[in-house]
């Protein structure tokens, strides 16, 4: 099972017809892609979600990126959080992932399975064989990924995920400054690791000086550095180490660096990142050190524009090797069972560069075209029918090969401010003396719930402020169904007059879309986009922005998913006849099951594909 | 508020306070105190986990060992049970104050103590078919049918078979960790102490895996890494316990001795043989104990009983019933014995380390029938073999039993409470003084005759300021989601 996160058929299609992805047309023969049927919504850890398990996500409890605690309104991942079960002990991550996963199937009896980078796998599945995290697993900042810039300009402010370390530099002596870790549990500021920043005597060389390993590290202008192994003193009797890479953006006059998120060191994590927990290590022994957090891709450097396209797609290389090379390593001791890996890269760089595609995109207003970045995405499909082709060297008369996408792609132009819909319409109010725009705040920490029956956030809907549910509710539960239906009617064909085109091609209430132990972990009202349009940056977040209701997406991140998932689906190919019709995510893991002999679980929703 | 003590039979200091894979250890010294638990004399688990429980020393007790003297005959010995001793102890203080206590595996745990509460044996407990093994009997029946058939030791932990062994120890510690973990969990308790024994018995089997230094040892053998991995184990299960604790629970973690390897052993009354303080009428034609031996009672002057240290003996005339030792002279002839067990130089002519401590020395008082010395060899790097017959007193560790482990003399402890500031290392704490330390900490009165005191009183925690993690800080949320492209 080969996962190539993101692949949209309607750029598979043309490239299978023009020879440009010979392995992949193998599998497809002349009928081109079939497609697969994604989640609601259409985002990478619902949908691995849901086929890792074979069920919608009411089964699993996975809905979005984000999630809220409805008791105090908080907003926090969807993919794990943190219990403090002992007062006494720090908080251990939990997944939300819950539900019965092919892995837990297949162990039951007695089959193995390698599973590699699956998304909402942390903190990892025990499992007969061996499983590394994938998406979830956070940096040592605990979180998506917190990169560092250091610079001696004096004005210089902190972007998105980002801390910015200033620099004293008179443009020849070395530089005393460190790098950021793990917060302090009892203080609230950060660790800090020593480094030293000294130029060398080659010109655009920075040598990073410090006790970690390499004790020199060598950095060359416009290029990432190797990786440096860092230690962090998290306590009077513990430690922790990290892997970080470094972008040198320039030496002269003055030194500006760039420091990737500190990662985990596969070969001791902070916690456990695979199952047995020395697989991590195992791997980095034989294929040297890789990167361990959820998001590998340096997105958010590019977003920031503190990285460029060039450096982003060679940190993307980077992604692409290491996760050959891992795929490799146990491609080669497999003799039975399931194997799975995940290749995450094509979908982060169609998020970044999708606005190539399209000249008209607003993305790309007052920024330079660069014609070499046209390519790239095509370039990335070529490197998922690569993976492919080295895949089919260990593909014989009994093997059973899959490659799949989660989901498709689509522009991201126009962003949609569903929060200050709700506010229009008299259904989200703000506390006294805040107005729609900054002044009212993000993380939802604006709206006066006592008189609010609804609000945003994530990706994927909206929620009823529902008494006995919400902290502060005021719905009353038997004026939930309705409201839910009354919302869903009136949101439902939102016109983003602007453009001429509908924006919200349809709104349903949960109910509709969900089933099983977790719907009441789902949003109220399920929002699907049509392609082009997403939910705003700002109602994500729980913000109510001001102005037009409809607005453009301006960001580098110019691609994405997160639409009506019927226009979205993702592309499915095998290395046998299947039911090419109506094949859904959901099928896969009955398909799998069945391929090795053992019984799906009853709660599975799907049929094999055959 | 609760006390919760987890007692780990002979863990060791070098490995609970090193080895940085035991994290959850390492939280709870970060957050409390922690240090060398300084044993009682000698620290065998009889009576040591009494000791701790009482607040009194073995002499208070009159229980110098897991078999004791029971009267002045030369040959009597008594094994202890949990009816030998009566001092009140921690949970009795709790029951005073309407309270309950959960004890499982405390020695000497057999029979089941009827305390206020529920209690489960000890390794001492001879076989569950004869008899019951809790208080109250129905609870049994409750707990087999949670774990099964309810080990409370392994069998035949000293055999050469160790991949099963192994096996059994690990299958113990979890069904005694899921049945402390359930009582917890369903019983209303303000008191619950459990003394897990396989990190002892995996020690004894696995020593040489262990230690460098232990000429058995083979480097990058498979079972090297057998006993670290237990602690991990341990540290695993004290995980699950502690989320079951309450949020204001006391917690200590404790030993009441730590481990090193067995060097071999001294025969002493080989020794005393020799040295004419044991007259034998014949030597044994095979190795034989004092029962057996055909002893001048009238012309000897002392015996031993062994053990990880050896109790000795003086014949005392009107003391014991053909003493030979006028009482006059007593004090004489036993600080000639001491100095010369004092001077015993090994085969190659090193002193052996011997120690040998007078009762009134170690005791406020020595009640019941008191060993006239105890002594140990080299810290406890000899057993002290009761045997006479051998063609030397010294023994290599090859011949004294397939056990590789005896005890160290320290124990470690470490204590944790979210009522409590950090305090980091503790230095000079003694097995004697966790039950004034728990008691006061918990509200309660003391306990009578209790020879230590709270050792927090007067020490300054490290870091005032100092709280635990606040999961619902926004900054921290904040920080979580930042770096998610698709919301940022």
């Amino acid at each position: 099972m080969i996962g190539l996160d993101g692949l949209e058929p309607s750029i598979v299609d043309p490239m299978l017809a023009r020879g440009d992805l010979p392995n992949l047309a193998r599998l497809s023969g002349d009928a081109g892609a079939a497609r697969v049927a994604t989640t609601a919504p259409a985002q990478t850890p619902v949908a691995w979600s849901s086929f890792a398990t074979g069920v919608n996500p009411g089964g699993h409890g996975v809905f979005d990126f984000l999630r809220r605690d409805p008791k105090s309104y908080r907003i926090d991942s969807g993919l794990n959080h943190y219990e403090q079960k002992s007062a006494l002990l720090p908080p251990k991550a939990v997944n939300q992932r819950k539900g019965e996963t092919i892995w837990d199937r297949l162990s039951a009896a007695g089959v193995p399975s390698t599973v590699l980078r699956c998304p909402c796998t942390y903190p990892p599945d025990r499992l007969r064989g061996s499983l590394l995290a994938g998406m979830g697993v956070p940096d040592l900042r605990g979180g998506f990924g917190t990169s560092s810039y250091y610079t001696a300009e004096p004005d210089a402010s902190p972007r998105e995920a980002e801390n910015v370390v200033a620099l004293a530099d008179d443009g020849r002596s070395p530089i005393d400054t460190y790098l950021l870790g793990p917060r302090n549990p009892k203080a609230r500021d950060g660790l800090r690791f020593d480094i030293q920043l000294a130029r060398a005597a080659e010109p655009g060389v920075l040598t990073i000086r410090s006790a970690g390993e390499p004790r020199e590290l060598h950095v060359r202008e416009g290029e990432w550095s190797g990786w440096l192994k860092v230690k962090f003193k998290i306590g009077p009797l513990q430690a922790t180490h990290g892997i970080v890479r470094f972008l040198l953006i320039r030496r002269d006059p003055t030194i500006v660096l760039y420091a990737s998120p500190v990662n985990f060191d596969p070969a001791s994590p902070l916690f456990p990142i695979s199952s047995p927990p020395d697989f991590a290590k195992k791997l980095a022994d034989d294929v040297g050190r890789f990167h361990t957090a959820g998001f590998v891709e340096d997105h958010n450097g590019l977003i920031n524009e503190r990285i460029s396209e060039e450096q982003f797609l060679a940190q993307c290389d980077d992604a692409w090797r290491e996760r050959r090379a891992m795929m490799e390593r146990e491609l080669a001791r497999l003799d039975s069972g399931l194997f799975y890996c995940l290749f995450d890269t094509p979908d982060r760089v169609q998020h970044m560069l999708w606005r190539s595609r399209e000249p008209e995109h607003p993305a790309n207003r007052g920024r330079d075209s660069n014609p070499a970045l046209a390519a790239a995405i095509e370039d990335q499909y070529r490197r998922g029918d690569e993976v492919v082709g080295q895949v089919l060297d260990h593909v014989d008369d009994r093997t059973l090969l899959i490659v799949l996408s989660d989901h498709g792609f689509s522009s991201f132009q126009r962003q949609f401010h569903l929060n200050s819909w709700l506010h229009r319409e008299g259904l989200l109010a703000l506390k006294d003396g805040l107005s729609p725009g900054h002044g009212a705040g993000e993380f939802l920490q604006g709206i006066d719930w006592d008189r609010t029956q609804a609000y945003a956030m994530g990706l994927g809907g909206l929620f009823l402020n529902l008494q006995g549910r919400e902290g502060r509710g005021i719905v009353r539960p038997g004026d939930a169904g309705a409201l839910r239906r009354a919302i869903a009617d009136r949101l439902s064909g939102a016109r983003d007059d602007e453009r001429g085109r509908v924006a919200v091609r349809s709104a349903r209430p949960r109910d509709e879309v969900y089933s099983g132990p977790y719907v009441e972990e789902a949003p109220d009202v399920v929002v699907d986009y049509a392609p082009g349009h997403r939910v705003s940056w700002s109602s994500s977040m729980g913000g109510v922005a001001d102005g037009p209701l409809h607005e453009d997406n301006v960001k580098k991140w110019s691609g994405d998913h997160c639409i009506d998932p019927s226009a979205a689906p993702g592309v499915l190919f095998m290395n046998r006849p299947f039911r090419r019709d109506g094949a859904r995510l959901l099928d896969l893991a009955p398909t799998i099951l069945n391929a090795l002999g053992v019984e799906k679980g009853p709660q599975m929703e799907g049929s094999p594909l055959r | 508020m609760k006390i919760l003590v987890i007692g780990l039979e002979g863990a060791a200091p070098e490995i609970v306070f090193q080895d940085e894979r035991l994290t959850t250890l390492r939280s709870l010294m970060d957050v409390g105190c922690y240090g060398l638990l300084e044993g009682v004399i000698p620290p065998s688990p009889v009576p040591s986990w009494m000791c701790l429980a009482t607040g009194q020393d073995p002499g208070l007790l009159g229980v110098y060992g897991l078999r004791n003297r029971a009267d002045r005959s030369y040959t009597n010995l008594a094994s202890v049970d949990s009816r030998t001793i009566q001092a009140p102890a921690m949970w009795d203080r709790v029951a005073e104050a309407n309270g309950r206590s959960i004890l499982i595996g405390v020695p000497p745990g057999y029979p089941p103590r009827p305390i206020e509460g529920l209690s489960v044996g000890c390794p001492l407990t001879p076989g569950n078919d004869l008899g019951p093994y809790t208080h109250p009997p129905e609870l049994a029946a409750r707990i087999e049918a949670i774990v099964g058939p309810y080990p409370t030791d392994v069998a035949d932990y000293r055999t050469a078979d160790r991949a099963a062994l192994r096996d059994r120890i690990l299958d113990m510690s979890r069904k005694q960790f899921e049945t402390l973990r359930r009582l917890m969990a369903e019983e209303t308790w303000d008191y619950a102490q459990f003394v897990e024994v396989g990190l002892d018995r995996i020690q004894h089997a696995y020593w040489r895996h262990l230690d460098p230094d232990d000429p058995r040892h083979e480097p990058d053998g498979p079972h090297a890494d057998v006993v670290r991995d237990y602690y991990l184990q341990l540290d695993g299960e004290i995980a699950k316990t502690l989320e079951l604790a309450g949020d204001d629970a006391i917690v200590l973690i404790a030993s009441v001795h730590g481990a090193r390897r067995c060097e071999g052993g001294f025969a002493i009354n080989e020794w005393l043989a020799r040295e004419g303080f044991l007259k034998l009428k014949s030597r044994p034609e095979h190795v034989a104990t004092v029962a057996r031996l055909d002893v001048d009672w009238p012309a000897a002057t002392a015996w031993a009983e062994g053990g990880y240290s050896a109790r000795v003996y003086l014949n005392v005339k009107g003391r014991e019933p053909e003493g030979m030792i006028d009482p006059a002279d007593y004090e004489a002839a036993r600080d000639d014995l001491k100095a010369r067990l004092e001077a015993v130089a090994g085969p190659d002519g090193e002193p052996l380390g011997v120690r040998a401590i007078k009762p009134e020395d170690a005791y406020r008082e020595a009640r019941g029938v008191a060993p006239d010395l105890i002594v140990d060899f080299g810290a406890m790097a000899l057993r002290a073999i009761g045997g006479v017959g051998y063609p030397s007193p010294f023994l290599g560790a090859d011949e004294v039993g397939p056990d590789d482990c005896n005890p160290a003399p320290d124990g470690v402890f470490i204590l944790a409470s979210s009522q409590l500031p950090a305090f980091g290392e503790i230095e000079g704490v003694r097995v004697l003084d966790v039950a004034p330390t728990l008691l006061e900490l918990a509200g309660l009165p003391p306990l009578p005759d209790a020879v230590g005191r709270n050792f927090l009183e007067g020490r300054e925690p490290t870091d005032p300021a100092a709280g635990p993690t606040d999961l619902d800080d926004d900054e921290l949320l904040r920080d979580r989601l930042r770096g998610l492209g698709y919301i940022g």
